[in-house]
């Protein structure tokens, strides 16, 4: 069995939904506080830094938290090529400790800088559509999505847009395809404006991996979308449809949302044989 | 010339102190940070080809009877019109700072726009930000060892060096003895450098 842990910092406040959301997939997810012994990171085979305020966002969000003996300990296991997902303040945390892009490992080379659009600034909280540019993260973290699909997920950041101050960077995470999931119209064209491109990022990213693709950085809330319950009423499209004729019943209610093809994808690869096969006793790593 | 607002808390300042714990865990040994302090900075610039004293005395009333900038149960401030300002800004007493800015446009307009809703100001120009970080340090041969300090707690480079900026969205100047305002002004007008060229 597979053993994802979801790292509680201080201020996150996502760590129970996205346990949950892991195990619904059949993985089996625990919580671990930040200051645990250098020996329990390696225990696992995948890791998850949730959403919420690490260090109450003091100074930037996520630059505190990027500075925790875990988050090295979690570099030095994706080094291995375990997987690292790091949703909406777990992604400013991973961007803000060099491990996304990661063009040069350890070096910082972007910013989740705050959201930008016309007219408006400050916190944002609402459903965006996201399209996939399949990329080194696919198999890892969007194995399940076909090609066009476009994904309904909610949004939750004031500090949401991905931005490099270095041309390079740039150039690289596009050419070698790195942004996986881009913020897209609902129709699956380009998102060109305020409120389907909703924080200004570079690329409409919404989700940057790793050269390896191990590593993704994601703004959106998965977790907040695992069941179809979680779909708002008033959502304009399939899954919408959905969320409506399913009022009353509750075993539809309780069926996958939208969100929750990025933890399949993730169980996919954790829980397929060879995987499985690969993993060696818990006995000889405990 | 601009007339100028700091802003800081008087009440503990809990992302200084906490700048101030991650900060001394970067350092290496012989090298002592005793304190942390952080304002905010706006510059209020007249209108092309006006001059501060048209509006100066409409915004400082503002400041100080209004509670629009400032919160006096919890922040403390100094406004300096462009005459008080005078032609340097020095540091407080052993302390140097760090000044950042948004790589982007400093201007705030929607700030600009509130403050005219409630307080009508004629030649009033753009509102600025920025934000300054004092720091208190020692190297080990006694001196600030500004350089050395910002080099490890400035720019962001990588997880064992630098904090308080993320270049990619941030850039940042030295305020170390007096420095003339006209850099201030320059640095919060002017587009920010390239990475590279500011590296």
């Amino acid at each position: 069995m597979a053993r994802v842990a979801v790292v509680q910092i201080p201020g996150v406040n996502c760590e129970y939904e996205t346990a949950r959301a892991l195990e619904v997939v059949g993985l089996t997810a625990r919580i671990v506080r930040w200051n645990e012994p250098a020996s329990v990171w390696s225990e696992f085979d995948a890791y998850v830094i949730p959403g919420g305020f690490a260090f109450q966002d003091r100074i930037r969000a996520g630059a505190v938290a990027a500075k925790l003996p875990a988050v090295d300990r979690i570099a030095a296991e994706a080094e291995r090529g375990k997987p690292v997902l790091g949703i909406c303040n777990g992604a400013q945390v991973l961007v803000e400790a060099g491990l996304v892009p990661g063009l040069h490992p350890g070096r910082v080379e972007m910013a989740l800088a705050p959201n930008r659009a016309p007219r408006r600034e400050g916190y944002l909280c609402r459903w965006s559509w996201l399209g996939v540019t399949p990329g080194p993260g696919s198999s890892w973290y969007a194995r399940n999505v076909r090609p066009g699909q476009v994904i309904p997920m909610p949004i939750a950041h004031g500090e949401g847009r991905f931005l490099t101050a270095d041309p390079e960077v740039q150039e690289r995470i596009e050419i070698e395809k790195m942004v996986l999931y881009r913020f897209v119209a609902p129709s699956g064209g380009r998102a060109v404006r305020y409120p389907f491109d909703p924080n200004g990022a570079t690329l409409q990213a919404a989700g940057i991996t790793n050269r390896a693709g191990n590593i993704l950085a994601f703004m959106p809330h998965p977790e907040r979308a695992t069941w179809l319950r979680q779909v708002p009423l008033e959502l304009k499209n399939a899954w919408g449809e959905s969320r409506r004729a399913a009022v009353g019943n509750w075993e539809a209610l309780e069926g996958p949302g939208p969100g929750r093809i990025l933890f399949q994808s993730l169980a996919s690869n954790l829980l397929s044989p060879s995987a499985e096969g690969a993993r060696p006793g818990r006995e000889a790593r405990s | 010339m601009s007339a100028v607002l700091l802003v800081g808390l008087k009440i503990t300042d809990l992302s200084a102190w906490t700048a101030l714990e991650t900060g001394r865990r970067l350092l290496e040994p012989g090298h002592t940070l005793s304190r942390i302090a952080r304002e905010q900075l706006l510059l209020f610039e007249p209108e092309p080809g006006g001059k501060a004293e048209t509006f100066e005395r409409t915004l400082g009333e503002a400041v100080r009877q209004s509670n629009f900038f400032v919160n006096p149960n919890k922040e403390r401030y100094h406004f300096l019109t462009s005459s008080e300002r005078g032609e340097s800004w020095s540091p407080p007493d052993s302390a140097w700072g760090i000044l950042t800015r948004v790589r982007e446009d400093t201007r705030d307009d929607g700030l600009k726009a509130r403050l005219l809703r409630e307080h009508p100001m004629p030649g009033l120009g753009a509102i600025r930000r920025a934000k300054v970080w004092w720091l208190w340090s020692r190297g080990p041969d006694g001196t600030p060892a500004a350089p050395y300090f910002r080099e490890t707690l400035g720019e962001l480079r990588d997880q064992r060096h630098g904090l308080l900026v993320n270049p990619h969205a941030e850039t940042a100047m030295l305020l170390h003895g007096a420095t003339p305002w006209s850099r201030v002004d320059r640095f919060l007008i002017q587009p920010a450098p390239a990475l590279r060229a500011a590296a």
